[in-house]
């Protein structure tokens, strides 16, 4: 296991620029998760790390060692596909001893190793088998045994659970978590999906347009968003943004609501200015707090779920989402009253950068 | 129950008129395959001829090639023919297709002269490589003698004239066994191969264990049409050395036509065609079911 760097990486494609000046540390053991929307770089920025596509631009380390420009399969790292990337014509014993067969392993040893990670992800009765013959769960299995098998300083995974079902997909999740428990791993870990780097992930990367937006704990990106773009992605469901605008004394008039008053933020914003406010959906409730948010909104739709109340409405023509604890038997086009502390308003300055509050 | 009813007229309907648009090559294959071939079984038990009037002579036709010594030859001719033009061909068209499968330049241009081959007038290709080959002022002669060594009669020494029919047919085909290896190589994931470099696998081995074993399916294929093609050899044959010298291109397609068209023999001929299309047909059934067993 080792520590991952990336100093000031670039790649570009001609004119595109895919990834721009990215640097960030992995530490050894950690479980780090790229997440961002599609086309923003992180599959790129994995491969990169791999070997398997040139850098323009930087330095890639792992532990001591400058494999900037070593070729893929030199650098200690093993790669889980999105496609699982399975040798169809081999079977699963000889997908998972391919890496050892070219590492010229003795025979004997490479049975046992086999084994033992073939028993890490429940293969062992699978082994003769070829991957045409398996279910998608278990072409998993196999693509990470045989990364497993390597026994690499980093292990990449590129959306490796995009192409399983729903329940299973949670299943493989805490299985993963688990194996990386278990193993004591560097993994880098790609997705989409913002619910998966939050259950997973010790540290998430979020990336946009090819640049690292921040980079932090899953509670340190909900609670302290660096800036507009994070605020939105992370949080499900989005968060609602308002348009305001700064009246003087911590006090804000928001489009469609009025005057909102933030007493407490790090610095002072000039008069006039435009702003966003962000609210939490699930911040938000019926208990309206004084000093803070309030706002009279009316319903287009309602969704009871149970545990949680999901009301959707209109506010200055832009979509507002309320999760209300508990079931309310409320309806839609019935007005209610929703608001929130102070302290749970997220502002965001004209350029999308968070105002911290003091 | 009508609504019952109603997909049964629909899907009756659709088979008369699957029939209808399937009759007229029916018809065709009918006429110009099945009946031909049909007469040229029953032709097989006869002793028809110009010469004399026809009799029914039973299994007296394939017993006579079993003891034909001129047959077992150009069967023999016929076996290394298609040995050498099959496995050469898919080896330098899997090689040239893995080539021209990559970003390199100038890669359609080639893929488009390897093909040309295919597409010329197998007559005029043939009338060609005669002039190639030629002894005197050929010019691969030529290019022997300027480079010092011994110019050779291709296709008038007996050793010599199969083999170099055989590069010829080479030069034709492998185009085709290129494209049909190119189609393969598309079918195969780029994720197996960035896998298998990440996996620490040099070139080679992925070439030899991930590549070939991958173009099985192709490989089969081609296998089966490219013995299937040579076994019928003519074309080449009848334009460059009329089954000569000595026998030695004389393959069993060319002494079918010399038998059925020069000595008159049209019952021996169709013995000689009939075991022909039983091996070919041989050959396919194997064929197919053992693509049916890999597909499974």
């Amino acid at each position: 296991m080792a520590r991952l760097e990336l100093a000031n990486v670039s790649k570009s494609y001609g004119a595109f620029d895919a990834i721009q000046n990215v640097s960030l540390a992995i530490e050894d053991g950690e479980f780090a998760v790229f997440v961002g929307p599609s086309g923003c770089g992180k599959s790129t920025l994995l491969r990169l790390i791999a070997g398997l596509d040139p850098i323009s631009d930087g330095a890639i380390r792992i532990g001591a060692d400058d494999v900037t420009r070593r070729p893929a399969g030199t650098r200690s790292v093993a790669m889980v596909f999105q496609s699982y990337a399975l040798y169809p014509h081999m079977t699963v014993f000889d997908n998972i001893a391919f890496p050892l067969q070219m590492e010229k392993r003795a025979k004997a040893d490479i049975r046992q190793q086999v084994e033992r990670a073939a028993n890490t992800v429940q293969l062992t009765t699978r082994l003769k088998d070829r991957p045409a013959k398996l279910s998608g769960g278990q072409r998993q299995r196999v693509a990470i045994a045989r990364a497993i098998v390597r026994k690499p300083d980093i292990f990449l995974m590129d959306e490796p659970l995009s192409n399983l079902d729903a329940a299973l997909r949670i299943e493989m999740r805490s299985e993963l978590t688990q194996l990386h428990k278990t193993l004591g791993a560097t993994m880098v870990y790609v997705t989409h999906d913002q619910l998966e780097a939050m259950t997973m992930a010790d540290r998430i990367v979020v990336l946009n347009g090819g640049k690292v937006e921040q980079v932090g704990t899953p509670m340190d990106l909900y609670h302290y968003p660096a800036n507009r773009f994070v605020g939105g992605f992370i949080g499900s469901p989005p968060m609602n943004m308002l348009a305001a605008r700064v009246l003087g004394n911590g006090a804000f008039d928001v489009a469609g609501v009025g005057q909102v008053v933030m007493p407490r933020l790090g610095r002072k914003l000039a008069e006039g200015v435009a702003v966003t406010l962000g609210i939490r959906p699930e911040h938000l409730g019926s208990d309206v707090a004084e000093g803070g948010f309030t706002a009279r909104i009316m319903p287009h739709n309602v969704e009871r779920l149970g545990a949680q109340t999901m009301v959707h409405a209109r506010i200055d023509d832009q979509n507002f989402t309320c999760v209300l604890s508990g079931d309310r038997p409320l309806t839609q086009g019935e007005a209610i009253t929703v608001g929130c502390k102070a302290d749970r308003i997220h502002v965001f300055d004209e350029s999308g950068l968070t105002v911290a509050k003091a | 129950m009508a609504f019952e009813q109603k997909p049964k007229e629909v899907s009756f309907q659709q088979n008369w008129s699957a029939y209808a648009f399937l009759a007229p090559a029916l018809v065709i294959l009918f006429m110009s395959l099945l009946l031909p071939a049909a007469a040229t079984l029953v032709m097989s038990f006869t002793d028809v001829s110009f010469l004399h009037p026809t009799n029914w002579v039973g299994f007296d036709n394939y017993i006579k090639l079993l003891a034909d010594e001129k047959f077992g030859q150009a069967v023999a001719n016929t076996i290394h023919y298609t040995l050498g033009v099959t496995f050469p061909t898919m080896a330098l068209g899997m090689l040239a297709a893995v080539a021209l499968n990559r970003k390199v330049p100038g890669r359609i241009a080639f893929r488009t002269i390897f093909y040309l081959p295919v597409l010329t007038s197998l007559i005029a290709a043939a009338v060609v490589w005669a002039y190639l080959y030629e002894p005197y002022a050929g010019p691969l002669n030529n290019a022997l003698a300027g480079l010092g060594l011994t110019p050779r009669p291709w296709l008038q020494d007996p050793s010599l004239a199969l083999n170099s029919l055989i590069v010829m047919a080479i030069w034709r085909d492998f185009g085709t066994a290129m494209i049909i290896y190119l189609a393969g190589l598309q079918d195969i994931p780029n994720d197996v191969y960035e896998a298998a470099r990440l996996d620490g696998a040099p070139p080679h081995k992925i070439f030899f264990r991930i590549t070939v074993p991958m173009l099985s399916s192709v490989t089969f294929y081609l296998l089966i049409i490219l013995i299937v093609q040579t076994f019928q050899v003519f074309g080449a044959i009848y334009v460059m050395t009329q089954g000569g010298p000595l026998g030695s291109t004389e393959t069993v397609v060319y002494q079918m036509y010399q038998t059925a068209f020069a000595h008159t023999e049209f019952g021996y001929g169709a013995a000689m065609s009939t075991v022909l299309f039983l091996t070919i047909l041989a050959f396919s059934l194997i064929g197919t079911r053992i693509m049916k067993r890999k597909d499974g």
